[in-house]
């Protein structure tokens, strides 16, 4: 049982920051997955947790224990890599037991443990077979089952399922949760597959260039996003830049009134704004809602628009529609979906639901100690 | 054939694909020529060694004479023995620096290791007769090593080291360091990881390594010359003294012969044993 807490760790690469000043405290047998895009520095994160990389800067904890000078073979973790690395001259039973064997454990001790573990990842009877015999499924069950053999402190996930194909990606991914629930290890998953972190975490850690964007549950992340690259990140959205034109306070409640272009949009204030203020307002395809010739009472903001396109994706059908030069795509489910696919001319859509994020200082990437002084300033 | 069974495609197979004329395509024709050219190298090479074959089996006035190979366990054995030696030695030397330094080379971020690693390859560009000449001089004027067989094992060390360091580092650089890292995080020390898996893993390159070593130490001529102790004479300089001073003999010839089969049967082991991931493109499996 353990808990992780990384202090400020920062890796550079020569000039490159690949992490930079990141905190982060995991409780024990907490699944807490770092999601990102390629090049985030999650994968980095993961590997200064358990010791391939040597942080530049700031310490690694293991409970009261400071690891950061630990090698990793002292470290009592268990890493698995995005592919499942097995020892391909031996057997899956011993690659199972290799972890016990480096450490002198009796050899029956050790057959015992092997069959144990085959048993839990479901793969009795598959000990005297080759890596090379098994398919990929398979060898990252065995994989699964050659760090858990040596009763890890910390599990340690670098997308584990990324090379397998997708419907073997759903089915671990599950037997991965369940492992850890039973074992009840504390785990860090790195991940860039959303609905992968979204299935199996407790809690998330969205990453951007080398830092923490947002740390929450699925839920927070997904609709209360904190930053622009957490709402733009994170499932579909359509987004519009532009300035608090109206405030309106009743009690604790401020609503805002925001213009982008001819595009204006009513919402509650989440943080709080002044008039002029910039901002991102952003708004799920899943809750704009076809309204046709339906009253629009009940949806704060109702707009008119040409449509485009519509794309029919099976369970939904994606809208995309004009509304004065920007584009609002609606996906919509249900009966209507059918109804929409040959669909052409206007159509007038309703939604509530916006979302508000002060908008960094530039366009695109903002430079981030800006962004970082935006948002402390709030 | 089947055309019984699937009345109505047969006539449209036939139709399209003529297989009467298929026979002489150009295509064919040229797997005929190229195989044909294959064949005929191979006859060009293999010949000579045949002829050598037959002239070591013949005694005086041309009769048969296995007697010839009796030479070479009783006089040519000591050279055949000093050869052995050399060999076992050299390769034995060659490994034990070869692996540490490609383990370096490739797995650390050792500083100018390019230049390290050209420098290390030097001797498989220059001229054994100027590698002889060279060692020579420095065992001559520094080190004192002429009258040892030492001198001589160090002389087929520094000539054939590259070809040991070389395989080694394709195969490391092949190694993924995912498996490395696994059984770091499994609890292995580095000696324990390289003993378990990085070592059996580089095999094939390392026996390909051992092979090509082995066999050109063991037939190495030139730079022998240059630096061999008075009393060794290993095998191939022994024929080449022979054949200066005493001309063609038979009995030269089954030493000569000997000499091939043991090159041979060392290649042929070499694949029986490591596979051929290493030397895909022989004709030998």
């Amino acid at each position: 049982m353990s808990t992780v807490r990384l202090v400020e760790i920062s890796k550079q690469y020569g000039a490159t920051v690949a992490v930079h000043e990141l905190s982060l405290a995991i409780a024990d047998g907490e699944l807490v997955t770092l999601l990102g895009p390629s090049g985030c520095g999650k994968t980095t994160t993961l590997r200064m947790v358990a010791g391939l990389v040597e942080p530049t800067q700031g310490r690694v904890w293991f409970d009261d224990q400071d690891v950061t000078d630990v090698p990793p073979r002292r470290r009592n973790i268990g890493f698995v890599f995005q592919t499942p690395a097995l020892f391909p001259h031996m057997t899956v039973a011993d690659n199972i037991g290799f972890g016990l064997s480096v450490k002198k454990v009796k050899k029956d001790v050790i057959a015992a443990r092997v069959g144990e573990m085959l048993a839990l990842v479901g793969l009795a009877g598959y000990g005297a077979r080759l890596p090379a015999q098994m398919s990929g499924g398979q060898q990252q069950r065995v994989a699964l089952a050659r760090v858990l053999a040596t009763d890890p402190r910390v599990l340690l996930f670098d997308e584990p399922l990324s090379a397998l194909d997708r419907n073997l990606r759903d089915s671990l991914k599950y037997s991965i949760l369940e492992l850890q629930r039973r074992t009840k290890k504390t785990a860090i998953y790195v991940t860039h597959d959303q609905s992968e972190a979204f299935a199996i975490s407790d809690r998330i850690v969205v990453m951007n260039a080398g830092r923490i964007e947002q740390i929450g549950t699925q839920t927070d992340i997904y609709l209360r996003p904190e930053t622009p690259f957490v709402a733009e990140f994170i499932g579909a959205t359509n987004g519009f830049r532009g300035r608090v034109s109206r405030l309106d306070r009743d009690g604790d409640d401020t609503r805002v009134e925001v213009t982008a272009g001819a595009l204006t949009v009513r919402c509650r204030a989440p943080i709080e704004l002044a008039v002029g203020d910039e901002v991102l307002a952003y708004v799920r395809p899943e809750n704009v809602v076809v309204l046709d010739d339906r009253d629009g009472s009940g949806y704060e903001n109702v707009v008119d628009g040409q449509i485009d396109r519509v794309i029919f994706e099976g369970p939904t059908a994606q809208l995309r529609v004009d509304v004065g030069g920007r584009e609002i795509r609606a996906d919509v489910s249900g009966g209507l979906r059918l109804a929409l696919v040959e669909r052409q001319g206007r159509v007038r859509l309703g939604f509530n639901d916006v979302t508000v994020i002060r908008a960094p200082a530039t366009d695109g990437t903002p430079p981030r100690d800006e962004a970082a002084a935006t948002t402390a300033a709030v | 054939m089947s055309a019984s069974s699937v009345p109505s495609t047969a006539p449209l197979v036939t139709s399209t694909r003529r297989p009467a004329r298929r026979r002489w395509t150009s295509r064919r024709m040229t797997d005929i020529l190229s195989h044909g050219y294959i064949w005929f190298c191979l006859a060009v090479f293999v010949l000579p060694f045949t002829a050598l074959l037959v002239y070591s089996f013949t005694g005086p006035g041309g009769t048969y004479a296995i007697e010839n190979f009796q030479y070479v366990l009783g006089s040519f054995g000591e050279n055949l023995w000093w050869s052995i030696r050399v060999s076992v030695l050299s390769v034995a030397i060659d490994l034990a620096i070869a692996l540490p330094a490609a383990y370096a080379i490739v797995r650390y971020p050792v500083p100018g290791k390019r230049l390290i690693y050209s420098l290390l390859s030097l001797p498989l560009y220059v001229p054994g007769a100027v590698i002889g000449l060279s060692l020579v001089i420095a065992y001559n004027f520094t080190y004192h090593l002429t009258t040892s067989i030492w001198g001589l094992v160090l002389a087929m060390v520094v000539g054939t080291f590259p070809l040991m360091l070389t395989p080694i580092i394709v195969a490391l650089k092949d190694l993924p360091v995912s498996f490395e890292e696994a059984a770091e995080c499994l609890g292995a020390s580095r000696w324990q990881t390289f003993r378990r898996i990085v070592f059996p893993l580089i095999g094939p390159g390392l026996s390909a390594g051992l092979m090509l070593a082995f066999i050109i130490v063991f037939n190495e001529y030139l730079v022998t010359l240059f630096v061999h102790p008075s009393d060794v004479t290993t095998a191939p300089l022994r024929i080449f003294n022979l054949v200066r001073t005493a001309g063609l003999l038979p009995t030269t010839a089954a030493l000569a012969v000997t000499m091939q089969l043991i090159s041979f049967a060392t290649v042929l082991v070499f694949f029986r044993v490591f596979g051929t991931r290493y030397l895909k493109a022989t004709y030998l499996i």
